[in-house]
């Protein structure tokens, strides 16, 4: 009896519709999510292109950053149909994007609309571009003095050793080797 | 001048460092439904064993339990007993509906034959109301309260304390 209740219950809800419970036969569910069609009927001919470019702009939930165009998962073909058949009910792509946007979140969209946060996405690399540019500027940047630029390339001082002491014999060894001098010391000028 | 690169680097480094540990135990894939807090898309569709079609908005003033599964999906078929139970228990306090996700009829009525059928299981071949309710994939299940507001979704296998819990969120009953 217990599960008998709910089972009559539920036959006397289905007997009587509700007003709003459209049969989804057209695109009703729809309207009432993003209003009526905003744009005019699609020819046959345009139908595909359209509704090609519009599944590019969807992610497939169930894959790995592919569009609903591309994928061939089962769930992306159904969204696609759902795509096509809003299309050709008139609805523009802003519709088409509203209303998946309504149960999937803005994740579903694969280029994020310029708002709120978003606008980090599209404007940073520029941001990043440009204080970058700023810091290769700064480094490169001459004598605050006006004074004439000097090379980088000025001449090096050979005698000088480097101050962690570890590395000093080895220093020594490479100017024995490379210019003969005893020791690595440079020797004395003799007097001309 | 190694001082400088260090904090240079640190600075750069520590904020990356914080959002990772921050983020740490969070599913990437896990997307908050938009639909919480929002009435549930209305849907007509057939139970899978044949019948006139269940109207969601008939079902008002009961809370809704609304269950997307296939019988391939093997946390759907670990759930299964747990909100078979729940569904015999509320009797009609709550509507238990399942709706089969990618799935074929015959398959689903051989399991439930199998497993036990307590609540009606509704076809939706187009997927249409999968979508509508933006499901990523099964099990995912749609709490509704009286009203026909969508109170919370819960992804995987759902034990019986976890429903218990949202089913008390869907009676109005604070957690």
């Amino acid at each position: 009896m217990t599960r008998l209740f709910p089972a009559l219950l539920l036959a006397a809800a289905t007997a009587t519709p509700g007003p709003s419970s459209g049969g989804r036969d057209a695109t009703d569910g729809v309207r009432a999510v993003v209003g009526a069609p905003r744009g005019g009927p699609v020819t046959a001919s345009d139908l595909d292109a359209r509704t090609k470019e519009v599944a590019a702009l969807l992610r497939c939930p169930v894959c790995q950053g592919l569009s609903v165009a591309d994928s061939p998962a089962t769930m992306a073909m159904k969204m696609k149909a759902e795509v096509r058949e809003m299309v050709a009910a008139g609805y523009d792509q802003d519709q088409v994007l509203a209303y998946f946007e309504r149960s999937y979140g803005e994740f579903v969209r694969l280029k994020p609309p310029l708002r709120g946060v978003n606008w980090l996405v599209w404007f940073a690399p520029l941001m990043g571009l440009l204080v970058g540019g700023g810091v290769v500027a700064w480094a490169l940047r001459g004598p605050k003095d006006g004074a004439p630029r000097t090379t980088t390339s000025a001449p090096l001082d050979v005698d000088a050793l480097p101050e962690d002491p570890a590395l000093v014999p080895y220093v020594l060894k490479v100017r024995e080797l490379a210019y003969g001098w005893p020791a690595g010391v440079r020797p004395k000028a003799e007097p001309s | 001048m190694n001082r400088k690169v260090l904090g240079a680097g640190l600075a750069l480094a520590l904020p990356l460092l914080v959002i990772l540990f921050a983020n740490l135990g969070r599913d990437p894939h896990a997307v908050e439904s938009p639909l919480i807090g929002h009435p549930a898309p209305p849907f007509s569709l057939s139970p899978v064993e044949g019948g006139p079609p269940v109207f969601l908005a008939s079902l008002k003033g009961r809370p809704v339990v609304l269950n997307f599964w296939a019988t391939w999906c093997i946390p759907c078929i670990e759930e299964h007993a747990a909100l078979a139970s729940a569904a015999e228990r509320t009797g009609n306090d709550a509507q238990f509906l399942g709706v089969v996700y990618e799935d074929e009829a015959p398959q689903v009525q051989r399991f439930l034959e199998q497993h036990g059928k307590a609540y009606p299981s509704l076809l939706d071949g187009d997927g249409k109301t999968a979508i509508a309710y933006g499901v990523y994939g099964v099990p995912e299940t749609y709490f509704i309260d009286t009203q026909g507001t969508i109170v919370a979704k819960f992804v995987g296998p759902l034990d019986p304390p976890t429903l218990e819990a949202h089913l008390a969120l869907a009676r109005g009953q604070k957690p």
